[in-house]
């Protein structure tokens, strides 16, 4: 039961207030919620739920803008930070982007979305499909309309048809020339290798997403080659669980334009595609780093966007860190950078360098953690495999595409 | 009235100063009013967009308010819109002229298009002026009935919003049996799961005074009911499952079966995309299992996957919220989460708050299998960059080392940290080394070896200081300089700031003199005078307390200070398993993010849905303002008693001043603990003032670790109202008393203090 939501700039400025319910919410507990912001530093910012003298609240820090919701009841905390989470990504969705310029241009759009979305504190409807029916969004065609027709409202002329229809998150009945249905496989490979060089863990976060463009109330089935891999499973609401249950089988009406059908975990992997190995030697005031990078186990497809990176610590006074292939960059916040991109054939990339330490400091005695990114195309390395997608109640032959991609998530190596 | 307050306190540059700019609107506005002009809409939505942006910056355009109205006849929906926002913006404070709204409102109730219907019954419900709700009562009867699911679902949330504007109206106009009819037959579920909120809220606050509500409340939880949400729970949008998951939650099925039924129907909500639904879940099936052990147990074996993909997916706010559960649930039941113990591995850039429920997960789940890994693990996070965590990692180690039978690696660990040469890994090491050696007598001689190359000097910390204090006096027999370290040690003591240091410093001098006295007696003689010297009440007691001790008799003396100890056995717990029990009931909300019941932050009027007042809310953010910054500390206490702190605070100083000396739940059991002794001896300080003769002379036994009890329970607490300044109360017993405090009186209260 929320009571207020309010949307602050990255400065503590409140950019829009929204009350919910007959109980106000003074603005001042905003001013009380920067002031313990900035006196208590990050550590508080990133706190998701506070208690101030009158009102838990609630946050969400998105693009700078800081999503603050109040209440006084007890309530499901997770219920309100999904429900922040939602409001942040339909507004993104909607205005095309986040920051502060956007949101004060189109506060009227906000304050209308939130009027749909939450009704006397509590959440109503969040399905960007319906949304989208009863607000028009501020789109590029919609200005041309209206410099054409001199009809400026954003209120589209069809009602909210897709609340009556018996699959809320579909728009009723919509139209395609060409039917298209597209399907991607999005993988985030989380891993820890320890100061011994071992993989302590590994495992593989990953989305199915579906873009579909399809006209009328299509059934799609989607079935894997190899379902016993996945760990565990969370669905969209549109997928039906007893085939899943019974034959591993995705079987849905999809939305329409692009959703999270599916996401999935996949533990205990035994191998990463490439290898890091730092290495630090301290002694008499300085440390040498080194730090290799290879191929260990090679996915088939081409690895690229590699990066290494890694935070100075605080005693050290300058870094001069060189590289046999790709650049290295010393960033602002004292984080050493190593982009990679590629692999090359011919040689193992490897930066070398000294850290001076402070003056008194014989030895380095905290340890940086190195965090690699790198991108697959074309492979999802949880092994998964689309087996095929099967098409109903469609009036022609749709097109179907499907591509894969594995990333690094929180993959890191301590030293 | 909020914003013109916001506007003065924190004029910005890039805000307009307001004044010239609200007259020069209003002129605008009363040229636009009457004119029928063609392309009229478009200027009309310029200057409405104008004024909504003063609004949400803060500028008080409430003056505006008969303009905007006369503007507002349009067919334009985006206008009626903004001016919709005006209107239940400013209602309230000018219920005058919101009776002019009134009129094109109910005519927008009546529109052809049910998208302005809806809205217009929407602002109309959300005007809020007491003396305009029999205008209500018409559009919100026709709004229930309308053909439209969107206006119905309007004009549900309407019914709720009129009750809480004039509960009596409400009732008489009988939309509560509306409602309870709509909820049972609507064909649409937003209205279905509309009807379901509203009448939880009405039937739980007219539930005290009427006994049908008490008895329609009842029957909202009957099987039919329960049944009927159940069945139809695939077409409720995911924020409407949560709520009908909450009514399940505390339905209670007469048969087992049932709970199997429940389940079977309700496991696929496990795999819904919102981590809000998969909570929920959870929390039924725990409720539901809780008398059946070892389905609850199977329970726990079929909840883990969703929780840790919840953990793993997600923003990190989420993921906060999932792991608070988590947290709860692993320390309720660690053995089952024993094999995923990598899940709580930290990672570099998680926030700090996370990797310590992470920590404390880990340091639950060791056991005789994963111990090794688990330590290897937390021994590299003691080179972390991030210090409090480097320090929670070895306190980490330091508690698995204790809850474990073979702890023969983890002292090689612990003592390779104290050979580490950063002071805070010292710090922390040290102290655990003490809590050890409490438990394992028989590690001393390996331990002192290394302790007794630590100097003293580099050690900066009071607490690691006080430890390695308790070892040379402990251990004085075998570490040959310890009396010569603590004569340095006395000698400087002037420039020893921290009282707790200073206490250990008397103690450990004493045992010292007891096990090698010719080589001691010089440093006890300094020490004793300059404690007795010292400003610090308790340590100018204590060595007074031993010099009398020691003229007394000498072996007496060695028998109260220094008795033969035996091995501690469990540590103390921090948090009572009751608690922890009334957290779990409590699954799936606040509680468990603050780890603690409700009653322990929340007052009993705000557990139920909706019966605060806004003059609360007012009035502590006023006293804040004037007041020039909230503390810190204030803010901490508040977790306690939150919303009640500002009366709570005014009134009886005392109590809440005593919270600190008596926070007894932490109390780690320790027989001669520094921590301990100031309490007992502080505590002495009060009996005395009091005048109990007979509490301060058990204090003493009991500070000189005679084996009685741990003081015992402080004196009845006093009649109420009777809240003196001195008043011997623990914060817990103090709440309560005060929650059964009439409500009225507080509401005097707050009277009296504005």
């Amino acid at each position: 039961m929320l009571q207020c939501i309010f949307l602050l700039s990255d400065s503590g400025e409140v950019m829009l207030e929204k009350q919910l319910t007959g109980h106000r919410v003074d603005r001042s507990i905003c001013a009380w919620f920067w002031e313990q912001a900035i006196s208590q530093g990050d550590s508080f910012k990133l706190q998701p739920v506070i208690a101030s003298p009158t009102h838990y609240l609630f946050q969400v820090v998105r693009e700078g803008i800081t999503y603050l919701a109040c209440t006084q009841v007890e309530m499901p905390p997770l219920m309100a930070i999904e429900f922040l989470c939602r409001v942040a990504d339909v507004l993104s969705d909607y205005l095309g982007g986040l920051n502060e310029d956007v949101i004060k241009d189109n506060f009227i759009i906000v304050y209308e979305l939130l009027d749909e979305m939450i009704d006397n504190g509590f959440p109503l409807t969040t399905e960007p499909n319906i949304l989208r029916e009863m607000i028009a969004q501020p789109n590029i065609v919609s200005k041309v309309l209206s410099v054409v027709t001199g009809n400026s409202s954003n209120v589209s002329e069809t009602r909210p048809g897709a609340t009556a229809s018996c699959v809320p998150w579909r728009t009723t009945d919509p139209k395609y020339a060409n039917n298209e249905v597209y399907v991607d496989l999005v993988e985030e490979m989380d891993a820890t290798i320890n100061r011994d060089g071992v993989l302590v863990k590994c495992e593989i976060y990953g989305e199915v997403q579906v873009n579909s463009h399809l006209s009328g109330l299509p059934d799609l089935t989607l079935s894997f080659a190899n379902t016993s891999i996945l760990d565990d499973v969370r669905f969209h609401p549109c997928v039906r669980f007893r085939p899943w249950e019974s034959n591993q089988i995705l079987s849905f009406v999809p939305p329409d334009g692009q959703f999270k059908l599916m996401s999935y975990r996949v533990k205990k992997l035994k191998s990463t595609p490439i290898y890091v190995k730092p290495q630090l030697t301290s002694g008499g005031g300085t440390c040498r780093v080194d730090v290799l990078v290879g191929i260990r186990n090679d996915p088939g497809k081409t690895i690229d966007s590699i990066t290494v990176q890694f935070q100075l610590p605080h005693c050290i006074l300058s870094a001069d860190m060189t590289s046999n292939h790709g650049t290295v960059n010393i960033l602002a916040n004292k984080t050493c950078l190593w982009s990679i991109g590629r692999i090359p054939k011919d040689k193992a990339p490897s930066m070398s360098g000294t850290l001076v330490l402070e003056t008194g400091l014989e030895r380095l005695h905290v340890f940086p953690t190195f965090q690699v990114a790198f991108r697959v195309m074309g492979v999802a390395l949880s092994g998964l495999q689309i087996d095929k997608l099967d098409l109903k109640n469609l009036p022609n032959r749709p097109y179907k595409g499907f591509r894969a991609l594995t990333r690094a998530g929180e993959f890191e190596v301590r030293s | 009235m909020a914003p013109p307050a916001q506007s003065q306190r924190s004029p910005s540059p890039s805000q307009p100063s307001g004044k010239g700019e609200v007259s020069d609107l209003k002129s605008q506005l009363r040229q636009l009013a009457g004119s029928r002009a063609p392309g009229i809409d478009d200027s009309k939505r310029e200057l409405f967009k104008k004024v909504i942006s003063y609004m949400t910056v803060g500028i008080d355009v409430s003056s505006l308010f008969g303009e905007m109205v006369m503007c507002s006849a349009t067919s334009d929906i985006v206008l009626k819109k903004m001016c919709y926002l005006y209107v239940g913006n400013y209602a309230k404070v000018n219920p005058d002229l919101a009776l002019l709204t009134i009129n094109f409102l109910q005519r927008d109730c009546k529109d052809e298009d049910p998208m302005i219907r809806g809205l217009a019954l929407r602002s109309l419900c959300s005007l809020r002026v007491a003396n305009l709700v029999e205008y209500l009562v018409g559009p919100l009867g026709s709004g229930l009935k309308d053909n439209n699911n969107y206006v119905r679902t309007v004009a549900v949330m309407g019914v709720l919003k009129l009750y809480h504007i004039s509960a009596s109206t409400c009732v008489d106009a009988d939309f509560p049996a509306m409602l309870k009819h709509s909820m049972l037959n609507d064909s649409d579920a937003q209205v279905v799961a509309n009807c379901l909120s509203a009448l939880q809220e009405i039937w739980s606050s007219e539930a005290s005074s009427s006994e049908e509500a008490s008895r329609e409340r009842e029957a909202l939880l009957s099987k039919p009911v329960v049944y009927y949400f159940l069945n139809r729970i695939k077409e409720f949008s995911e924020w409407a499952q949560c709520l009908v998951l909450e009514l399940v939650g505390k339905y209670v099925p007469s048969e087992t079966s049932e709970i199997f039924d429940i389940m079977n129907l309700l496991e696929d909500r496990l795999q819904h995309a919102n981590g809000a639904v998969v909570l929920a879940t959870i929390k039924v099936f725990l409720q539901l299992t809780l008398s059946m052990t070892d389905v609850h147990q199977q329970v726990y074996e079929r909840i883990k996957a969703p929780l840790l993909t919840l953990v793993s997916s997600g923003s990190p706010e989420q993921s906060y919220a999932v792991l608070s559960h988590l947290h709860l649930l692993v320390m309720r039941a660690p053995f089952i989460f024993s094999s995923d113990y990598k899940h709580f591995y930290c990672q570099y850039n998680e926030p700090s708050y996370v990797k310590k429920l992470k920590l404390e997960m880990l340091t639950a789940v060791a056991n005789e299998s994963n111990t090794y890994e688990i330590v290897t693990e937390l021994c590299e996070y003691a080179a972390n960059v991030d210090i409090p965590i480097a320090r929670e990692s070895i306190r980490a180690v330091g508690k698995i080392a204790l809850q474990q039978y073979d702890v023969n690696a983890i002292v090689d660990r612990l003592l390779q940290f104290l050979e580490m040469e950063k002071d805070y890994v010292t710090a922390e090491a040290l102290v655990l080394v003490k809590d050890l050696l409490r438990k394992y007598p028989q590690w001393s001689q390996d331990c002192i070896a290394v302790v007794g190359n630590i100097s003293s000097k580099n050690i900066q910390e009071p607490k690691a200081k006080a430890a390695l204090i308790w070892m040379l006096g402990e251990y004085s027999q075998d570490m040959h300089d310890a009396p010569y370290i603590l004569e340095s040690l006395i000698e400087n003591w002037e420039d020893e700031h921290s009282a707790e240091v200073r206490l250990h410093l008397l103690t450990a001098v004493m045992k010292c003199f007891f096990k090698r006295p010719p080589e001691t007696q010089k440093a006890l003689g300094a020490a004793l005078a300059a404690g007795l010297a010292d400003f610090h009440q308790d340590v100018h007691d204590r060595a007074l307390f031993y010099y009398r001790l020691l003229q007394y008799n000498v072996s007496v003396a060695q028998r109260v200070v220094d008795p033969p100890k035996q091995a501690v056995s469990v540590f103390a717990d921090t948090q009572s398993s009751e608690i922890k029990d009334r957290i779990f009931d409590e699954f799936n909300s606040l509680s468990v993010v603050y780890q603690k019941p409700s009653y322990m932050f929340t007052d009993k009027e705000h557990r139920g849905p909706f019966e605060f007042s806004d003059e609360l809310g007012h009035l502590s953010i006023g006293a804040e303002s004037t007041g020039t910054v909230v503390p810190a500390q204030r803010v901490e206490a508040n977790d306690k008693d939150l919303l009640l702190s500002v009366s709570e605070k005014e009134e009886s100083g005392g109590p809440s001043n005593n919270a600190s000396a008596y926070s007894a739940p932490s109390y780690d059991g320790s027989s001669v603990s520094a921590a301990a002794s100031s309490q007992m001896l502080s505590e002495l300080a009060i009996s005395s003032v009091t005048g109990h003769a007979s509490q301060s002379s058990l204090a003493i036994d009991d500070l000189l670790g005679l084996g009685l009890p741990v003081a015992p329970a402080p004196a009845p607490s006093p009649p109420l109202l009777k809240l003196n300044s001195k008043a011997v109360l623990d914060p817990g017993t103090f709440q309560q008393k005060w929650r059964q405090l009439p409500i009225s009186l507080s509401q005097v209260y707050f009277s009296t203090m504005t």
